[in-house]
């Protein structure tokens, strides 16, 4: 067992170089490294080996694998299969394949580390080679996008830094369980870091523009498992140390209302996944006991989602509601927005039902003001007219069978949420969501200020939270 | 001791506000340098001890210094450079269209 950890943690970067010399084998390769990292998800999954390897000596540099790592291991491994084999026939370079590769590589690596330095060396790794992706037309645009995620992330990980040696200096180990007796400063520092390098609350304000400005197989990338870089580590940290576990939750509800706030009145397709991206982050927090099974379906719909939106005629709402989409992609984009929604039969209802029923008391009118405004902003997919022409890429299909398939048998996995009650709920917020867009929504025509996506906000809001943090750690 | 300490907090600081404050790319850029120099002399500050030995694997036991986060902050600062080499080279590509590579133009002509 060991050795398969560690050969298929080493793969993807063999194999990324590894492309750069055979390029006519780009293709076949990422696909190979994207289901090998599948089929290790999933027997993580079905039968988790529980396994921890320690770095020799005393310096806490730990890899852990278990099924909350399967969950997003297996994530991972599918969308990557699905990007690469929607770009099969788009003419990406060797270059694009090796980066995307080295990415899954160093997706995979955070989830399964268990201290702060590893998660530090393969955060940094992830920040460059999507950086590179970003910039991969090389227009100004794209590399003006690039850059701006590149400075809102190394800033947020020297921060980190920080915290990491503070812990350091408290355990002498740079173990995840250290931060149980740091100071109170190393974990307002390490959230910081964390909480911005996974697009969460206000220091998450950078994600809308990267994810919607980025390539569509980019944004898939990025929305579906990229982000849940940053929100990995606390999770572990909150079910290691149950001091953290309240702020986890509580940045959890106010990353959710804040994504889905936005959301609702935004007039971009690609926008408005990339708030809602915010939101359902928010999900995965609030009941970091079952974040597992949310980031897999959160990450399945999501990246369908953005490969959907880049294959309609227009990015604007107020377009596509008279430009009708042609059917097939219509009932694609239908099923994933009504995962997402939480309708019964799509694995979206289960990862609902189950992150609800694990909430604390004081989150549940919160979360369930979240859902109501996943309805509604889905809604707007979902009321487009369809009938219209129009053929989409090339490997548009293949993905959309590994992602929505994905969807559909994950459904079978939490079987017992197919109860009366349960299945009312949903079906009851979905109704009033869609009733709330029909009446309101759809008239309405509010431009919310895009001020705070300025670079300086962007890197301000990070003392901002800094100073938040210290209060909440204290308190 | 806690005033080298808090000059290394001055320096992460300056460099913090220096991202935020300055109007040119490059300038933030180097901004963001002189807060990771700050981040780097903090690890170095953290491993100073006096009256231990050097941590080189000899016969007899000694009590010997604490090599790991000066080994950490070397990794850190081989990414921390390659970041930085990476981002110039974005710069070079915008400063074409772009020559006086002024935040707020480049925002404003960049943002839909």
């Amino acid at each position: 067992m060991n050795i398969v950890t560690i050969i298929w943690i080493a793969l993807p970067f063999l194999v990324g170089f590894g492309i750069y010399l055979l390029p006519k084998l780009a293709r076949a390769l990422a696909l190979s490294v994207a289901l090998i990292s599948t089929s290790y998800g999933f027997w993580q999954i079905v039968a988790p080996a529980d396994l921890t390897l320690e770095l020799i000596d005393r310096f806490g540099v730990t890899l852990m694998v278990d099924s909350l790592s399967g969950f997003f291991i297996f994530t991972n491994g599918l969308v990557t299969a699905a990007v690469v084999l929607y770009c099969w026939r788009n003419g990406k370079s060797a270059f694009f394949y090796t980066q995307a590769i080295i990415l899954h590589g160093s997706v995979n690596s955070v989830f399964i580390c268990a201290d702060f330095i590893s998660v530090y060396v393969a955060l940094e790794v992830i920040g460059v080679a999507a950086f590179l992706l970003i910039a991969y037309p090389r227009s100004d645009r794209s590399i003006w996008v690039g850059l701006r995620y590149l400075f809102v992330s190394n800033t947020a990980m020297l921060f980190y830094l920080i915290g990491a040696v503070l812990v350091y200096q408290a355990n002498h180990s740079f173990g995840f369980e250290g931060i149980r007796t740091a100071p109170v400063e190393a974990v307002a520092l390490l959230f910081v870091g964390l909480l911005t390098k996974g697009g969460i609350f206000v220091s998450g304000l950078w994600l809308p523009l990267t994810h919607s400005e980025s390539d569509t197989p980019v944004s898939a990338l990025l929305s579906g498992v990229v982000v849940k870089t940053g929100i990995f580590p606390l999770v572990r940290c909150a079910l290691m140390v149950p001091e953290i576990d309240p702020v986890v939750r509580l940045f959890g509800v106010g990353t959710a209302l804040l994504g889905v706030g936005y959301a609702v009145f935004e007039k971009d397709t690609k926008r408005m996944l990339a708030f809602h991206t915010v939101s359902q982050l928010g999900f995965v927090l609030a009941a970091p006991e079952v974040g597992g099974f949310y980031a897999l379906t959160h990450g399945l719909v999501k990246s369908a989602l953005f490969l959907n939106a880049g294959n309609l005629p227009s990015r604007n709402f107020k377009t596509l509601q008279k430009t009708p989409i042609a059917t097939p992609i219509w009932i694609a984009l239908v099923i994933a927005s009504f995962s997402i929604s939480g309708f019964p039969l799509l694995s979206g209802f289960g990862a609902k039902v189950l992150t609800m029923k694990n909430l604390m008391p004081w989150q549940v009118i919160a979360m369930n003001i979240a859902a109501l405004g996943t309805a509604i902003s889905f809604a707007k997919f979902i009321f487009l007219p369809r009938g219209g022409e129009g053929q989409p890429k090339p490997g548009f299909w293949p993905a959309m069978v590994i992602l929505l398939g994905g969807l559909f048998l994950a459904n079978g996995a939490y079987y017992e949420a197919y109860t009366l009650e349960n299945t009312i709920k949903p079906l009851a917020t979905i109704a009033l969501g869609w009733l709330a867009y029909l009446v309101i929504f759809r008239q309405l025509s509010i431009k919310l200020p895009r001020a705070v996506e300025r670079i300086e906000h962007l890197i301000g809001v990070m003392g901002l939270v800094l100073v938040l943090l210290f209060g909440m750690v204290l308190a | 001791m806690a005033i080298l300490e808090a000059c290394v907090f001055a320096t992460v600081l300056f460099g913090f506000f220096g991202i935020i404050l300055k109007k040119n790319l490059m300038m933030k850029i180097l901004a963001m340098d002189v807060m990771s120099t700050g981040v780097i002399a903090y690890y170095v500050l953290v491993a100073a001890r006096g009256g231990v030995h050097t941590p080189i694997a000899s016969e007899e036991s000694l009590v010997y210094a604490d090599p790991v986060p000066q080994a950490v902050i070397l990794t850190a600062i081989v990414i921390g450079f390659s970041i930085q080499a990476v981002m110039l080279v974005g710069v070079m590509k915008l400063a074409r269209d772009n020559p006086t590579l002024e935040i707020h133009e480049i925002e404003r002509s960049n943002t839909p």
